[in-house]
């Protein structure tokens, strides 16, 4: 590091690190000696073909699944992530494809699900109700009322709510696993803007995804996975869509 | 403009009847322009008598071409008239260096949708006017409309356009869109009238029009963002010149020597006040930022933010104010991303342009921050959409 870098903003430390970490099914090595950061204030795109490892790359950084070897790193110092809940005590949220809401429950309900906010013996609604609506409004998130089931809600209106979920115990690091799965564009758009609040609000977010342009769009960084292994990382405003599509496929430029 | 209805009989010109039918003209014309007016306004914008506005915008009223609705000005009562709902869409589009903006509006300049949609660096023609017109349809039935009752369709680039041609006509400056045939792909996807322009001209003229330099015949707008443009309003026109490049104040050379701009010279404004330049100034001692990052930080008070901000304004205004030597403008309107910066930017290029222009009995020249901010562009694509557009009394007769 030069003087220059020293000098500048404290020398940031990585909010969230993977050091030599693989993982193995049997004999199908998904992560294979893995080395990642993640900082605050930062969107990190992980790309790469269907079984490339992107799935096991968040359910490791989610707690959701352990390593084989290598560790895992939370503000430099190394973690044993067991489960999601030790993941979450430590600033990690992890959104997944399913998102896990229930379709019946309306949007207070939902986000607060087994967090409820208490007041003597009762459910403080007024408070829950705010708190809702004070999130999706720093999502910008379109929801028309925050008292109808989700299952009346948009796919994109509830990607929002599972996002704003995450964000309760204000989270450091936001995981998002394949986020843009099944939208129609307007959603897409939605969703990509929501990402760009999430890095304004200085949360360090780790989208994986299989669709090149959209991640381009708003990553500052970009990883490519390619069978289990790092296959390169580029910076996202200058690397071109044909350099990556080469390190998605494995092509030699 | 627009052609008065030739009913089934032939109008005799110099009639009663024409100079009726030409006054109306007149009327439909200055409420399409403005968006709403009252009837005073109105007065006062076509020269016809009150009394004369007040017939023709009862019986346009009537026949479903117009809506009003009181309103007071000044304490008074007054009837605020906007062209009715009914009549259709327009849709505009601005692609930026960085992001799509789509919004659609009612032929009353009322915004019915608008969604943005950010873009990866350096995209394409083909891939963005695909998702362009998918955005545009989900859009227009997102709002319970179909395409057939969009009228036209604006659309905003960030490069030079020889609007009769619709083509970007510089090479290099907007890469990937190189001779794209914007106005025969997106029309042929979506089935409607597109007119294209740069999107700075479409910033000038939606200020003009709707924003901070509402009522003024010569405006300069100074388009600060990821690149840098210009758009130029004289005598109440928007200026294209030869083809389309007026205007272009980011390629005003600032330093001879200085590092190679993307369209082929030498330290052109750009190369100091573009994102990539700003970003890149910043990155030794502040590692990687976004635009947004440097404005949010230069408001917490961090100096080489605001340094780098100020430096900017100081650059733009140099050019800005070479600009107000040639053609001498009532106001100077800054708008882009840059522009949410405030005072930070507007300050040293306000000081840099009374400093630099040639003095005048009436005073410097106003610079003020753009009124509709991030959104100015696509208005002003809605604007275009509007102009081409021929509403005439007899849309809704039966």
């Amino acid at each position: 590091m030069t003087a220059t870098e020293q000098a500048g903003t404290s020398a940031p430390t990585p909010v969230l690190s993977l050091r030599g970490v693989s993982r193995s099914f049997g004999a199908a090595r998904a992560l294979l000696d893995i080395d990642l950061d993640v900082y605050a204030h930062e969107v990190v795109a992980v790309v790469g073909d269907t079984g490339a490892g992107k799935s096991t790359l968040v359910g490791v950084l989610s707690g959701a699944q352990q390593p084989d070897e290598g560790q895992v790193l939370v503000d430099g110092s190394p973690v044993a992530l067991a489960d999601p809940a030790s993941a979450r005590s430590l600033g990690i949220a992890a959104v997944f494809q399913d998102l896990a809401l229930c379709a019946n429950l309306d949007v207070v309900e939902n986000l607060f699900l087994g967090q409820e906010v208490v007041r003597g013996s009762l459910l403080d609604e007024v408070a829950m109700e705010k708190q809702a609506w004070n999130l999706l409004g720093q999502l910008a998130a379109r929801v028309p009322s925050v008292r109808i089931p989700v299952a009346g809600l948009s796919s994109a209106q509830r990607r929002a709510v599972a996002i704003a979920r995450s964000l309760l115990g204000e989270p450091r690091v936001i995981l998002l696993d394949e986020p843009t799965a099944s939208l129609g564009l307007t959603q897409v758009a939605e969703f990509l803007t929501l990402v760009e609040r999430l890095r304004a609000r200085g949360h360090a977010v780790l989208i994986t995804s299989h669709s090149l342009s959209d991640l381009q769009a708003v990553a500052d960084r970009i990883v490519v996975l390619r069978l289990g292994r790092t296959n390169g990382e580029f910076r996202a405003d200058h690397v071109t869509y044909e350099d990556l599509l080469a390190a998605v496929t494995g092509v030699a430029r | 403009m627009y052609p008065a209805r030739v009913g089934e009989d032939r109008v005799t010109p110099g009639s009663q009847t024409s100079l009726r039918e030409a006054n109306r003209a007149r009327i439909v014309n200055a409420v399409q322009q403005r968006g709403s007016l009252t009837q005073v306004e109105l007065a006062g914008v076509t020269g016809l008598s009150p009394a004369t506005v007040s017939n023709i915008v009862n019986e346009l009223t009537g026949s479903g071409v117009l809506h009003t609705a009181p309103t007071t000005r000044s304490g008074r009562r007054a009837q605020q008239v906007t062209l009715a709902r009914n009549l259709g869409l327009v849709a505009g589009l601005h692609f930026g260096t960085r992001s799509l903006r789509v919004a659609l509006s009612d032929v009353a300049h009322r915004i019915v949708a608008e969604q943005r949609l950010p873009l990866p660096p350096d995209h394409r023609a083909d891939s963005g006017l695909e998702r362009g017109a998918m955005l545009t349809a989900e859009m227009v039935a997102s709002v319970g409309a179909t395409m057939s009752e969009v009228l036209a369709v604006g659309v905003g680039v960030p490069a030079p356009v020889d609007v009769r041609t619709g083509q970007v006509s510089t090479r290099g400056l907007l890469r990937g869109w190189d001779g794209a045939a914007v106005p025969e792909i997106l029309g042929a996807r979506l089935g409607v009238p597109v007119h294209v322009d740069n999107d700075a001209n479409l910033g000038a003229l939606a200020e003009e029009r709707l924003g901070a330099a509402r009522g003024r015949r010569n405006v300069v707008y100074l388009r600060a963002s990821h690149g840098v443009g210009g758009g130029l309003v004289l005598n109440g026109e928007l200026y294209h010149g030869r083809v389309g490049a007026a205007g272009e104040v980011g390629h005003v050379t600032i330093d001879d020597n200085g590092t190679v701009c993307r369209c082929g010279n030498r330290g052109c404004l750009e190369t100091f006040v573009g994102a990539a330049a700003i970003l890149e100034t910043l990155r030794p001692t502040h590692g990687h930022l976004t635009l947004r990052d440097v404005i949010t930080r230069a408001e917490q008070g961090d100096p080489g933010c605001r340094r780098v901000l100020s430096d900017a304004g100081r650059h733009l205004g140099v050019a800005a104010a070479s600009v107000c030597n040639l053609i001498d403008p009532e106001i100077v309107v800054v708008g882009g991303q840059l522009a949410e910066a405030g005072e930070m930017l507007l300050g040293s290029l306000r000081a840099t342009v009374m400093e630099r222009a040639i003095p005048s009995t009436s005073g410097p020249v106003e610079v003020v921050q753009g009124a509709l901010g991030a959104s100015a562009e696509v208005r002003g694509a809605l604007v275009v959409a509007l102009d081409r557009v021929s509403i005439t009394a007899g849309v809704l007769a039966p």
